[in-house]
């Protein structure tokens, strides 16, 4: 699905808002983070709202909606149908709203965690849901993947979104990535790593750096979790503690039964 | 009797989200709230059962720019915990880390968020047009914290390579060395970013409330010193009685704990201006120069010299950076031997990380148990130990505006101002 063209032909420039829920800001900030190249992306679009950078206030219309966070409150949730109502495309922006991200480990027992937190929980916290990613709640146009989010691959999606693309997301696991980077694997040495199961396309950063993949850019819809924990046990990794660092990113359960 | 309300929902140009109310009633200030209306991540709760090792992955996500203090800060309370002595030159690295945070961090607010108010406009982007030299200066600075974090922890913003231990991976000796020339090359830059955000008048006032940093004998230190201070109080206390020091509480219009220091009761501020008056003998010369000819010495107490503080911080950070960078750089120098993580044994205990982020002190405590996972864990961070203390300046601000006669917008303008002022990053307090 792209943003209209002919419509946006009619006007100049698709008018552009973003909007954080409950996320760091770490993948706004790296849209500020093109640096050079923020002129060249903000003279393509008509950017109506962006509560971090600009105290314009929101307006009624517009054309692409950029959603960073993941939804965890009611308000959150009618946040997002809004936007959607009224956004020709939605790109959810980085791990919080493609997966839930780190928000999303506190999905489990979810409601038993504010009061460990609160002795009263204040009422400016407003009412919480079980964390979730804005694709489960709405339906998302383009999605800008990892933890914090690449500033590229934002004007990567940024781009096929103004201006459309046959392109399709990538689905091999991170695996085929290291044996072109020729970097060693962690397996190998009895260390657990999810690349094995996580959809490609950072280039193995963490990897090439010495520490393995935590599975920030999500699963792979290739991914092959009974394989995945055989191969894990075959390494001499626990397969429970697969399973535990997966949950770190990816609300697994989520993710399968969307799959059915 | 008249009454107005000023209400502000949603202050632009910070980082996470913060409404202002105020009301004033026959021109006195009735109530004042800053109300921060972040969603709860449960950060303190995410993180119980987990093992250790991904505890400061995890705590990293409180905050994307204050990233890497969060970060060293957890991986310090585990090494507490564990006992883990690490290397002069991991904690180099550290220092590195959390200073191109610094850079990164003061220069999106100086520019991105802070400079907008004082040269009239809704954001930066239209300086690209009225003023494209000073624009791209000011991206170039931001963009060179972001290579400095990039180099030594692998990414802009969630460092990869900093571990419990030391570094899974280290810059070339080239890349130090070219670090520090660009570093170098910023600092005319950096001495005029002083000079300008000098020339920006600011309301005259003073925090009635106390502050608090990172204090070290003769140093500047953001990252290895377990003391802190009250600079009023005059109390000194070790990181890991923070818990006891500094007095969380609740109130129903903040997702964000709020603080006070336990001994006196009084709000404090933390943060740049807090460093500065903290620790205004150990800057360089360069930047004690720079903050002299900008009025700025110790003790100041007007919070909206954070903003100058912040700059003179950027020049201080330049010159400790391209000096770090050229150490680290020679075969015998300084910092011989490796960064790879020291071996530890995990064991069963509390501890607390401190560092100084650049909003200011971060605490982490941590209990974990033999097998190295969190039983408990208390996270502090800075704009949580400033909401208190910017309610108070925000209702003495607007009581001074109204005593003066300004009108309802000019009030509203400057209580925004103020918090943009402070820093805040409203999604980190609500962690």
């Amino acid at each position: 699905m792209g943003c209209g063209n002919d419509e946006r032909q009619a006007r100049d420039l698709s008018r552009v808002v973003v909007i954080g829920l409950a996320s760091c800001f770490g993948c706004q900030l790296q849209i500020t983070n093109v640096e050079e190249h923020l002129t060249d992306v903000l003279g393509q679009i008509d950017l109506r709202y962006w509560q971090l950078a600009s105290s314009e206030p929101m307006p009624e219309e517009f054309d692409v909606a950029v959603i960073e966070g993941a939804v965890t409150t009611e308000e959150s949730e009618a946040t997002v149908r809004k936007l959607r109502e009224r956004a020709k495309c939605v790109i959810a922006l980085g791990a919080c709203a493609a997966t839930a991200g780190i928000p999303g480990i506190a999905s489990r027992n979810f409601f038993k965690r504010p009061s460990q937190v609160y002795k009263d929980v204040p009422a400016a916290c407003g009412s919480m849901v079980v964390p979730r990613p804005v694709g489960a709640v709405i339906d998302v146009d383009y999605t800008v993947r990892c933890c914090p989010i690449d500033t590229m691959d934002f004007i990567d999606v940024l781009q096929r979104a103004l201006y459309g693309s046959n392109k399709f997301d990538r689905t091999g696991t991170m695996c085929g990535q290291c044996k072109r980077n020729g970097t060693d694997c962690f397996f190998d040495q009895g260390q657990l790593c999810l690349g094995l199961v996580t959809v490609a396309g950072c280039g193995a950063k963490c990897v090439n750096l010495g520490r393995a993949c935590n599975g920030c850019r999500g699963l792979s819809p290739d991914a092959n979790l009974e394989a995945a924990r055989a191969a894990c046990e075959r390494a001499g990794v626990d397969p429970d503690d697969f399973d535990e660092a997966l949950a770190l990113f990816n609300q697994v359960e989520r993710v399968q039964s969307a799959r059915e | 009797m008249t009454r107005t309300a000023i209400s502000v929902d949603h202050i632009a140009r910070v980082e996470g989200h913060g409404n202002v109310h105020l009301s004033i009633k026959d021109g006195a200030v009735e109530a004042c709230e800053m109300n921060v209306v972040e969603p709860a991540r449960l950060f303190e709760s995410m993180v119980v059962g987990r093992k250790f090792a991904d505890v400061p992955y995890i705590a990293s996500r409180v905050c994307g720019i204050c990233s890497a203090s969060h970060v060293i800060t957890d991986i310090l309370a585990i090494e507490r915990i564990f006992g883990v002595e690490v290397t002069d030159r991991t904690r180099a690295l550290r220092e590195l880390l959390v200073y191109g945070s610094y850079l990164q961090n003061h220069a999106s607010h100086l520019f991105v968020f802070a400079a907008p108010d004082f040269l009239d406009m809704a954001s930066v982007f239209p300086l690209a047009m009225s003023n494209p030299e000073l624009f791209d200066q000011a991206l170039g600075l931001k963009s060179l914290g972001n290579q400095l974090c990039n180099l030594v922890g692998g990414r802009s913003i969630h460092p990869i390579t900093a571990v419990v231990g030391g570094f899974t991976h280290e810059p070339s000796r080239d890349e130090y060395l070219a670090m520090a020339d660009k570093l170098d090359a910023e600092r005319e830059f950096a001495r005029a970013v002083v000079d300008l955000f000098n020339g920006f008048a600011v309301p005259d006032i003073a925090t009635q409330g106390d502050m608090m940093a990172m204090v070290a004998e003769g140093r500047y230190p953001v990252a290895d010193s377990r003391w802190a201070r009250f600079l009023d109080a005059g109390v000194t206390f070790d990181a890991d009685r923070a818990c006891e020091q500094v007095e969380e509480y609740e109130v129903s219009h903040s997702a964000a704990l709020f603080a006070r220091c336990r001994q006196t009761g009084k709000t404090y501020f933390t943060g740049a201006l807090a460093r500065i008056n903290a620790s205004w003998s150990a800057l360089s010369q360069e930047a004690k120069v720079a903050a002299a000819k900008a009025g700025l010495r110790p003790p100041e107490r007007n919070p909206f010299l954070n903003n100058v503080a912040q700059a003179v911080e950027v020049l201080d950070a330049l010159g400790r950076c391209a000096d770090l960078c050229r150490k680290l750089a020679e075969p015998d120098g300084p910092f011989e031997g490796g960064s790879a993580p020291v071996p530890f044994e995990v064991r069963a205990g509390v501890g607390t990380g401190f560092t100084e982020a650049p909003r200011g002190t971060v605490f982490h405590q941590l209990e974990l148990d033999d097998a190295g996972r969190v039983v408990h864990a208390t996270i502090m961070t800075p704009t949580a130990q400033n909401c208190a203390n910017l309610e108070a300046d925000m209702r003495e601000l607007a009581e001074k505006f109204i005593a003066d006669g300004a009108e309802t917008p000019e009030v509203r303008a400057e209580v925004e101002k103020l918090v943009r002022a402070y820093d805040p990053c409203f999604s980190c307090s609500v962690h």
